[in-house]
């Protein structure tokens, strides 16, 4: 999650309200306050918001949202001159290359940090953990343009950020503490992106690090900016995120040309939206000109087109305006998510409990009638309490997770019963007798269906205990069913039978075998059984596909 | 005063003897001393008779002990088997020579130089064997001198003896001159003795009201259980359908089908469980691969690229409920549709008290003509109201399936707003592909933390790994917090 820190002196001299009013208010656009501070608030933005991960773009959302200041923003651009290639060899390996030149920027030690964090919080959410995009500022005035974006051999060394000394880009993976976390996204190729100056120096080496020859500082006063990566439009996304930021703060942006084309435009998109659209979306009665004032609350370019549509501009550092409902929900935003009058549809509509619920429903009552307790065991489970300690073969069909947590759970359960005997073993120091059952759900083969199962344990527990139970919750579940020897070598031999319907084995009573309650650490004899719930009548047929 | 039938014979017992132990009481009585005892204490509460408890500490030989009686402690035995003086050789082949030796030279009855044992002449017995002696005639000694040296060398061991001894007093003596009714008080009532009408002149026993019964524990639903079932109560009477369906879905219904980008962090093997397994895609796959890519035929950008079906075949175990939602509305795409599902949805994430891999998460859906923002707020309103929460508020939200979100929050005594499940109108790019032409209004919220704050919880896998005692003792109505 991005939580982003606002000081407040410069939230608020750029937004031109105190700090209250924006703690108070800020949640209203879609945020949640993590902390408040003496100097600063932290506060997370959603993932889909990026152009809000920094002071200068909560300032300019807020400033429309309070009315301050509505409409679009406005970033005039310049041409710099300045020129980029891109070496074709990138088309494999990351293809995509988006710059800007940001003159004029102040930054105090507070402001190179916001723009680092701004840095971060955008290779997270745009960048995808710096895969799709990486982002790198440069201190302009230490290169000499043209610049070249390249695949360059591995071997190729510079000085990486925080080094004193040269060393080779297959050495900073190796040893660069940012070359270790992000090696994975390179080192597969034969070469790697490079991005050099007129003189063949290095900028930086996407996405990995830059060089510590253009380390933005103090007394930096203008920008290169390169953002690289897989996914064109998350590219330029981040390039117009930061370069509006930096505008906002008092800034100009000027473009650059990459092969030949020039960016950024920080021009907005037009859509065209139907105002009765969104009105029976919100349940509101808006006229267009209604709706266009809202929308400009959010910073929307907005004019009525028309008796029933709204012209919409929207700001380039938008990317999460996919839809027009996305421009709806800035509407709804707009009018105060607080302002909605609740209602109730006049539909009327018939419940219906799900055949399965009926029957684990009727499981229960029969259960707790018989004195049992029930447990709600955790569906993932592992070989050695579903399978080693009940003596029993693993299931043919078990599931098992790709990359377990932790070795407690690494299949998905196939049966109840052995999650019983966990839960008796937990409870080993309370008082007995103790009588529990669980009903739910087991997976084998992927599809899944339900279970019941029961367990007694006490001195007396027997036999004639567990066929008694099993025997009662079959009658009351209108299942006909016979009786043979069991073979379950969870079972003692002679004191264990299967539950037989139409010719398949359902479910199996008797007293469990003193080997697998020692497994369990148990001292008592325990009475138990288990059964099939998919051979009940009137349980659904179990879907083919998940 | 109602005298028990027991106090009775205890007082018709005591009477000639006035004062008895009550070990010779129980001979008379013909039942076990601790009955009597209990008689006692009875009627000693109706102030006839006292009792008094003596408690006497005696001391026993151990079987160490008892191999000594009538030969004499070790030293002595050794110390007489020889003359003045011995070979510490020859003496050593005595058989309690380990033992004696260190205690000769303890107790200064021996000196030994140069490999001989000589007799001090000072081997008078001590308090230690004087108390020995005692205990060799009599079997037992009380506390006294030497006994604590004996006790010490785990030769003697203490016993506590309790005696009780019962006094009649005059109230007694006076209620037993009145006489007393010695006719068996009935228990339980015989099926003879109802029948007869015998039960008319029975005197019956009378029970104590203020002792506790023996407690009983019923067969419950789990507390939790419970809850869940209040809230499928509440949606049947808010006319819902349940839905149930499987743990295991393809990436298709459980990501894709909901617009879930490919590249989507909740998509990586960090924070869900893939399988191994694959599922074929469903018919019509193509609309959605197309609502990725290009938007499909609404106003969507979609989110570009090249959408991978080898992807979407992979099987997870589903990350939520709104995987069925999907499919529900996919085989039910006409208005109107009310459905919800409680079912367990699982996360991968490290077990600790307020995070487990698996949970419950409830999720309704609305779909009709013309439902609205305001009706997702009116569902939700009359849902947390009926759940106990009666103040309601909402925020903006996100999530990926939804546009708008809303976050709703409840007001908790001693919390303040807890934000509480999340909420939204399907996007277009969900409901499309599958001919769905009405909004759908969603919602979800996961229970256990419901759960959590309605049983007093601080961990929540106490929910799933329950303590029995727990669970017998969490009464079945009320107790609502």
């Amino acid at each position: 999650m991005a939580i982003i820190t606002l000081p407040y002196r410069y939230l608020e001299r750029l937004a031109g309200t105190d700090r209250q009013t924006i703690i108070d208010r800020v949640p209203m656009i879609g945020a949640d306050i993590e902390r408040i501070e003496e100097d600063h608030v932290d506060v997370e933005f959603f993932p889909n918001r990026p152009d809000l991960y920094s002071p200068e773009g909560v300032a300019r959302a807020m400033r429309g949202f309070l009315g301050i200041e509505e409409g679009l923003p406005n970033y005039t651009v310049r041409p710099s001159g300045i020129t980029f290639s891109v070496d074709p060899d990138l088309a494999a390996i990351r293809p995509y290359l988006g710059s800007a030149v940001i003159r004029n920027v102040s930054l105090d030690e507070e402001a190179i940090e916001s723009l680092m964090a701004l840095q971060e919080a955008l290779h997270w959410a745009v960048g995808r953990g710096r895969g799709k995009v990486a982002i790198g500022v440069h201190d302009l005035d230490t290169v000499k343009p043209p610049f070249r974006y390249v695949a360059s051999p591995r071997n190729r060394s510079f000085v990486p950020l925080d080094f004193e000394q040269e060393m080779t880009m297959d050495e900073m993976l190796a040893d660069h503490p940012k070359g270790r976390d992000y090696a994975h996204l390179v080192e597969n190729f034969d070469k790697f992106p490079l991005i050099v100056d007129a003189e063949n120096r290095v900028l930086s080496f996407p996405p990995i690090i830059n060089g510590e020859l253009t380390r933005v500082t103090a007394a930096t006063k203008n920008i290169l900016l390169d953002c690289t990566g897989t996914d064109r439009k998350a590219v330029m996304t981040a390039v117009n995120i930061i370069c509006t930021a930096l505008a906002e703060a008092g800034a100009t942006v000027e473009t650059v040309t990459v092969e030949g084309e020039e960016m950024p435009t920080l021009a907005p998109a037009e859509r065209v939206v139907s105002v009765v659209e969104c009105s029976r979306l919100l349940g509101l009665s808006l006229t267009p000109q209604e709706m266009a004032r809202l929308l400009r609350r959010m910073r929307f370019g907005a004019e009525p087109d028309g008796a029933s549509r709204v012209r919409v501009l929207v700001p380039c550092y938008r990317s999460d305006i996919l839809h027009d409902w996305d421009i709806f929900e800035d509407v709804a935003i707009a009018h105060g998510i607080e302002n909605f009058d609740a209602a109730l549809p006049a539909t009327s509509t018939v419940a219906q409990e799900h055949p399965i619920s009926a029957i684990t429903g009727a499981v229960r009552s029969v259960m707790t009638g018989l004195g049992y307790l029930e447990a709600i065991p955790f569906t993932l489970s592992n070989d050695r309490v579903l399978y080693t300690n009940m003596q029993r073969e693993p299931a043919p069909g078990t599931l098992r997770v790709l990359h377990p947590i932790s070795e407690e759970q690494t299949v998905v359960r196939t049966d109840l019963l052995p999650l019983l005997m966990e839960m008796l073993q937990a409870n080993k120091h309370r008082e007995l007798p103790q009588r529990l059952f669980a009903v739910g759900d087991v997976v084998v083969d992927c599809v899944t269906s339900q279970k019941a199962a029961a367990v007694s344990i006490h001195p007396a527990a027997d036999f004639s205990e567990a066929y008694a139970a099993a025997d009662v919750l079959c009658r009351e579940l209108s299942l006909s069913y016979t009786v043979a020897e069991s073979a379950d070598p969870a079972f003692l031999d002679g004191r264990r039978g299967d539950i037989v319907v139409n010719g398949r084995i359902v479910g199996v009573f008797g007293e469990i075998h003193p080997a697998v309650l020692g497994s369990f650490d148990l001292e008592h004899s325990v009475a138990a059984f288990a059964l099939d719930l998919t051979a009940v009548s009137g349980y659904p047929a179990l879907p083919d596909t998940p | 005063m109602e005298l028990t039938l027991n106090e009775k014979k205890l007082l018709v017992a005591l009477g000639p003897m006035g004062s008895a132990d009550a070990a010779v009481l129980a001979e008379k009585m013909d039942t076990r001393r601790e009955a009597v005892v209990q008689y006692a204490n009875l009627a000693g509460d109706r102030g006839l008779v006292d009792v008094e408890k003596h408690v006497a500490r005696r001391y026993v030989p151990t079987e160490e002990g008892r191999a000594y009686i009538g030969r004499g402690l070790p030293e002595r035995q050794v110390l007489e088997s020889f003359e003045e003086s011995i070979p510490m050789r020859d003496l050593q082949g005595h058989p309690l020579a380990k033992i004696a030796i260190g205690w000769m030279r303890k107790k200064g009855w021996i000196a030994i130089r140069d490999g001989v044992v000589q007799k001090s002449g000072n081997t008078a017995p001590g308090p230690d064997e004087a108390a020995f002696a005692r205990l060799a005639e009599k079997g037992e000694i009380a506390d006294g001198e030497g006994v604590a040296d004996l006790a010490k060398r785990g030769l003697v061991q203490e016993e506590e003896t309790v005696a009780y001894t019962v006094s009649i007093t005059p109230r007694g003596r006076e209620l037993l001159s009145q006489g007393l009714d010695l006719r068996e008080e009935a228990g339980t009532l015989t099926r003879e003795q109802i029948l007869s009408g015998e039960w008319k002149s029975l005197p019956l026993r009378r029970y104590d009201v203020t002792k506790l019964p023996k407690r009983a524990y019923p067969g419950k639903v789990h507390p939790y259980q419970r809850i869940i079932d209040e809230m499928r109560g509440i949606l049947f009477d808010m006319g819902f359908e349940e839905m149930s369906g499987g743990i295991v879905q393809s990436s298709f219904w459980n990501f894709d089908a909901l617009f879930q980008p490919q590249d989507h962090p909740a998509r990586e093997m960090q924070d869900t469980f893939f399988l191994g397994e694959r599922r074929p895609l469903p018919a019509g796959y193509e609309r959605v691969r197309d609502m990725h890519e290009h938007g499909g035929g609404t106003s969507s950008t979609g989110w570009g690229g090249t959408w991978s079906a080898e992807k979407a075949e992979q099987c997870v175990l589903r990350t939520h409920t709104t995987s069925l939602s999907i499919q529900h509305l996919a085989a039910h795409p006409k208005p109107p549709v009310r459905a919800f599902c409680i079912g367990r949805v699982y996360r991968r994430e490290a077990i600790d008290p307020t995070h487990l891999a698996e949970f419950e998460q409830l999720e309704g859906i609305v779909m009709d003509e013309d439902v609205n923002l305001r009706h997702l707020l009116g569902f939700l309103k009359e849902f947390y109201a009926k759940m106990g929460f009666e103040k309601v508020r909402f925020r903006p939200g996100y999530f990926p399936y939804t546009e708008p979100s809303v976050e709703p929050e409840v007001y908790v005594d001693g919390l303040g707003w807890v934000e509480l499940g999340g909420s939204g109108i399907f996007r277009q790019e969900v409901t499309e592909p599958f001919g769905i032409e009405h909004p759908v209004l969603a919602w979800g919220l996961g229970i256990s933390r419901v759960a959590m704050l309605r049983l007093g919880l601080r961990d929540l896998r106490q929910l799933y790994r329950s303590d029995v005692e727990w669970v017998r003792e969490t009464p079945t109505y009320g107790g609502r917090r």
